[in-house]
């Protein structure tokens, strides 16, 4: 199927029936973003209105200059920002760094701690919410940014999402290295970080995406006004004006952009093959 | 390797077991620990009495006091009481703390468990206030409202007393809504039906419904519209007290509430729970564009009729009001509806500048403010009726004589000062949800409301 | 001699293994105590909570197993949520990992409009679930609904009544579930496939093998880490998700959508019984460590081939 030049009548079949498949996925995905994106320049009344207007006649772009007056975009759009990229990169160095260890590395103690890590990921945070808050208060770091990095940049969840990558690259490529005379560090740097492109963006994203969308921390730590974030700005305009749709959906939008922006942008990485040239053949 | 696992969690176990003590000595955040919870880890410590407020006299200086609530930059009452309010005390500033509505419960349960140094602090409900009663994060006021002269009980119909537990007092009322049945005026006289009236029975409501459904598809307009809460249906037997929301001996007298609503939705009478459920339909825009004639709804909808249906707005039609219908032949009687309780927290730093601002907000001064905006105090005078008589001037869709469906003989929350209330909802609404998607019969759904509230009551 | 030098060898063995562990160790310990600081201490806390009672003010009181034994005699809503929780996990997980799979492997072909479907696939993940989740509702509104609209005009009498029916509402949140999960999923995989090495295809191509057998022999195996991964994340997230519960159906209609987080949700912040919550959690835990040390086993056993 791979590298044959020649098209027989079978392999067009199937190119169709692939493509086909996948536009008919790609609709079923976009739906909603249409929907919201058309909802957000609808007036009130007719978001729900049957059947769905996908192009409102008089698009009300208003909507998006209400969010922009009632809420101090800025400030939270730069206080999101702020936490979303320390708590990313926190999460890749010291992630890569563990899981190196956890994937590659004999010591007493590994699977233990290892375990001690999927434990926490199985439990819900409302479940340590209150005790967390507790010992925060106890260390001065609640209504602060540094909190909140601190609570979320050293999660399991980076991990154990390292670990699982770096396990698939064979031990005889670390071997190969070991002779050549590179240190541990040498070769988490040298070797496993340029092989683990796609999931380092994976993490990135993921971490990205998780805190930028997280408002249950922000919202439960932040009280003042000034260090409040992009989304619990936003959360708070949804319910003050909970019946308002239109205006919710123009807020989802807004929200959404820079997350697309970089996947965008990190896309690249899940393109290009890995420089396999490293790999022994 | 188990061993291992076990040690480490007994090792952190140890390391937490400062905070186990759960007075955590070091309060190094709230500065003030005004002693409401002993620092001792001791389980008897638990005093058997409630925490008082401080009654010493309040002084003239300089003090801030910190206010929990939500809503507040999008509610310009909030503002204008609170300006008033510094008016009259210029040496108490106002340090307001907004958390977003939906999860304001839960942060202020979490933030007070962190001992945070609210001074004031708005609550949703009575349910969660009796929780947070319980937690120990709230100040009784018996002394203060024992020691205040200029303090008039009874301008609050009872209601002071209702938020009371044990027979401590926890709070004031400031804003209270009572439950009425709002309907289109032009409806009934396109139709040529007369306006529902006080004391009506469910059938009497049922055959207004069935008169006023007209058309077909997008132009259907239903008879009544039923939001999706289950207060739109025990509301009615619970304003003449044969539904008590924490009495499940009680709860049987529901059944023919259910019945009659479940048979006026299987007729096309109103719309169905189902669809609207799923379809996130707001109640207010229903009435608003007239697809229904009429609704039973919290007296807070006065205010956003008044903003939303009239000359030159998107809706013009007149409406009117009248007491919701029940089958025990009460007419205009009590009232019943939510309470928006305001108590002293616990580790506030200022509690006496704090009753100052309570007694303000939630006193003659505040209801004015409230009034003039369409919003019904907890707080009820002459001059606060009279305020909502005079809304046919300033708005004449409107109907006369507002006031009588605020002074009431008696008022009632629509949940009691109950810590297990939050329980008890969660099961109301469940069970509801079951009955009227025809799930279950009423019947059934009803009778697991019995067992499922007496086990929560009895745990 | 002899002896001397065997010991002499025995503690250059052991000096190197601790060198090796001291190595490990700073390769862990910045993670490690953020770590054990910020959520391990807390978390070991409320495990401890599970057999207090603990509403967050009133001082703790050790109750022993009496959370336990309410909640597996005298709370049947612990019974029906597991039940959900199970149905709800069993049906998500194989759904939303065989779909990732197969279309990261097709993500992974030389595609025209590669970059396009790839970021159409992934959008849902990242969208709003306030947003998602109302218009999957509109699109499954049993009344209006064009779904039921086009059903019937297939001509299905009696549409199922979707989130309206105690039937019919779970498969709903899991068709939303795994729509709005698998794009992620999907890049995980990818990021597992460019991790594969061309070459080997290319070996195995030498050899004659077709596409499928290079999928068993080749893709199979490399991304069989992933597979992990992927397995655990989706078992923990589907077992502690409420969110979409809470924004759908908020458990209903009756108990038909309550799960165990979502009991968990109302124990601790409705009902303000913070160590019955940990108590519930716990045997969340519980299933779930038992089906890692499961995984585990596999994993060692895959990965020593």
């Amino acid at each position: 199927m791979t590298s044959s030049n020649k098209l027989t009548a079978g392999d067009i079949v199937k190119k169709v029936l692939l493509y086909a498949a996948l536009i008919l996925m790609a609709f079923i995905m976009l739906v909603p973003f249409a929907w919201m994106i058309s909802a957000s320049l609808k007036f009130e009344k007719d978001v729900f209105s049957f059947p769905i207007v996908w192009f409102p006649e008089n698009p009300q772009w208003g909507n998006y200059s209400e969010i922009w007056q009632k809420v101090p975009l800025l400030t939270g759009f730069f206080n999101s920002v702020k936490l979303t990229i320390c708590v990313t990169l926190l999460q890749l160095a010291t992630s890569s760094l563990a899981a190196y260890a956890f994937a590659k590395l004999e010591f007493k103690g590994r699977d233990t701690i290892f375990m001690l890590y999927i434990m926490t990921i199985a439990i819900p945070w409302q479940v340590y919410m209150v005790p967390q808050y507790k010992m925060m208060t106890i260390f001065g770091l609640t209504d602060s940014h540094l909190g909140i990095i601190l609570m979320h940049a050293f999660t399991a969840t980076g991990v154990f999402l390292m670990r699982q990558f770096f396990m698939g690259i064979p031990t005889e490529l670390l071997e190969a290295a070991r002779i050549d005379g590179l240190s541990e560090y040498g070769i988490w740097a040298k070797l496993m970080l340029p092989l683990s492109k796609p999931v380092i963006a994976t993490l990135c994203l993921t971490s990205f995406t998780f805190e930028w969308n997280d408002f249950m921390g922000p919202l439960i730590y932040l009280s003042t006004t000034e260090k409040k974030t992009l989304q619990v700005m936003l959360r708070m305009f949804n319910t003050q004006y909970s019946s308002n749709y239109a205006l919710i959906m123009a807020a989802a939008t807004v929200a959404l952009i820079p997350v697309l922006i970089l996947f965008v942008f990190l896309q690249r990485y899940f393109v290009e093959g890995v420089a396999t040239s490293g790999l022994k053949g | 390797m188990k061993k291992k696992l076990v040690a480490a969690m007994m090792a952190a176990v140890m390391t937490i077991g400062l905070l186990a003590g759960c007075g955590g000595g070091s309060d190094a955040s709230t500065g003030n620990d005004t002693g409401a919870e002993s620092d001792a880890p001791a389980e008897d410590a638990a005093p058997a009495e409630p925490q008082q407020a401080e009654v010493a006299e309040a002084t003239s200086e300089d003090v801030t006091i910190k206010v929990a609530l939500w809503d507040y930059s999008n509610t310009e009452y909030y503002k204008t009481i609170f300006d008033a309010f510094q008016q009259q005390y210029p040496n108490i500033s106002i340090d307001v703390v907004e958390f977003t509505a939906d999860e304001y419960e839960d942060v202020v349960t979490t933030q007070l468990g962190g001992k945070q140094d609210f001074d004031v602090v708005f609550m949703k409900g009575t349910p969660k206030l009796a929780a947070l009663v319980n937690q120990g994060h709230v100040y009784a006021i018996d002394d203060l409202l024992a020691n205040d002269a200029d303090f008039n009980k009874d301008a609050y119909a009872g209601l002071v007393d209702e938020l009371s537990l044990d027979g401590h007092t926890y709070a004031l009322p400031f804003r209270y809504d009572n439950n009425l049945l709002y309907y289109n005026k032009d409806l009934f006289d396109a139709a040529g039906v007369p306006y529902p009236e006080d004391g009506m029975s469910m059938a009497d409501y049922h055959e207004l419904a069935k008169q006023l459904t007209s058309g077909e598809g997008n132009d259907k307009v239903y008879g009544a519209h039923v939001h999706t809460w289950p207060s739109n249906v025990y509301m009615y037997p619970a304003r003449t007290e044969a539904f008590k929301f924490d009495d499940p001996t009680t709860y049987e007298n529901l059944i023919p509430y259910y019945n009659e609503i479940v048979a006026m939705q299987d007729e096309g009478l109103v719309q169905d729970f189902g669809m609207l459920q799923a379809s996130n339909i707001h109640y207010s825009g229903v009435f608003y564009n007239q697809q229904a004639a009429m609704m039973q709804m919290g007296t807070w909808y006065i205010n956003m009729l008044f903003e939303n249906v009239g000359e030159g707005k998107e809706n013009n039609f007149n409406w009117g009001v009248c007491s919701i219908p029940n089958n025990d032949g009460m007419g205009l009687g009590n009232c019943i509806g939510g309470v928006t309780p305001v108590c002293i927290g616990a580790y506030a730093t200022h509690p006496a500048e704090a009753w100052q601002f309570i007694k303000y907000i939630c006193g003659e001064e505040g209801a004015k403010v409230l009034a003039s905006c369409g919003i019904i105090p907890g707080y009820s005078s002459d001059a606060v009726g009279a305020i909502f008589d005079a809304a046919p001037e300033t708005y004449p869709n409107a109907p006369e004589g507002l006031s009588k469906y605020m002074n009431c003989e008696k008022n009632l929350p629509e949940q009691p000062m109950n810590a297990k209330g939050g329980e008890i909802d969660t099961i109301i609404k469940e069970e509801h949800s079951a009955i009227m998607t025809k799930s279950i019969t009423a019947e059934e759904g009803v009778q697991n409301m019995i067992d499922r509230v007496n086990s929560a009551l009895g745990q | 001699m002899g002896k001397a030098s065997s010991t002499g060898g025995q503690v250059k063995a052991s000096t190197l293994r601790r060198r090796k562990t001291l190595v490990a160790y700073s390769f862990i310990l910045p993670n490690l105590i953020g770590f054990f600081v910020f959520t391990f201490v807390p978390i070991v806390f409320s495990l401890f909570l599970s057999f207090c009672e603990w509403d967050s003010g009133n001082p703790l009181k050790f109750v022993g197993l009496k959370n336990f034994i309410t909640m597996f005699t005298n709370d049947k809503s612990f019974w029906i949520s597991l039940k959900n929780t199970i149905y709800y996990t069993v049906v998500t997980t194989p759904l939303t990992l065989g779909l990732a799979l197969f279309l990261a492997v097709l993500m992974n072909k030389p595609l025209k409009g590669r970059v396009f479907f790839r970021s159409v696939l992934f959008f849902p993940y990242v969208a709003s679930l306030v947003a998602i989740a109302v218009v999957w509702m509109a699109l499954f509104n049993p009344e209006k609904g064009p779904v039921n609209g086009i059903l019937m005009a297939l001509g299905i009498a009696n549409p199922p009544r979707w989130a309206a029916s105690t039937t019919w509402a779970m498969p709903t949140i899991i068709g939303l579930t795994v729509w709005k999960g698998m794009g992620y999923y999907m890049i995980v995989y990818l990021a597992a496939l460019q991790g594969i090495s061309r070459e080997l295809y290319e070996a195995a191509s030498l050899d004659g093998a077709n596409g499928w057998q290079q999928f068993w022999n080749v893709t199979w195996p490399g991304i069989l880490p992933t597979t992990f991964y992927i397995l655990m994340m989706l078992l923990v997230a589907t077992f502690k998700s409420y969110d979409i519960m809470y924004i759908t159906t908020q458990g209903g209609p009756g108990e038909a959508t309550k799960v165990l987080a979502y009991h968990i949700y109302n124990q601790a912040f409705k009902n303000s019984k913070f160590g019955y919550a940990s108590a519930v959690a716990m045997v969340l835990l519980v299933i779930i460590l038992i089906v890692t040390l499961i995984q585990f086993r596999y994993e060692k056993k895959f990965t020593n081939d």
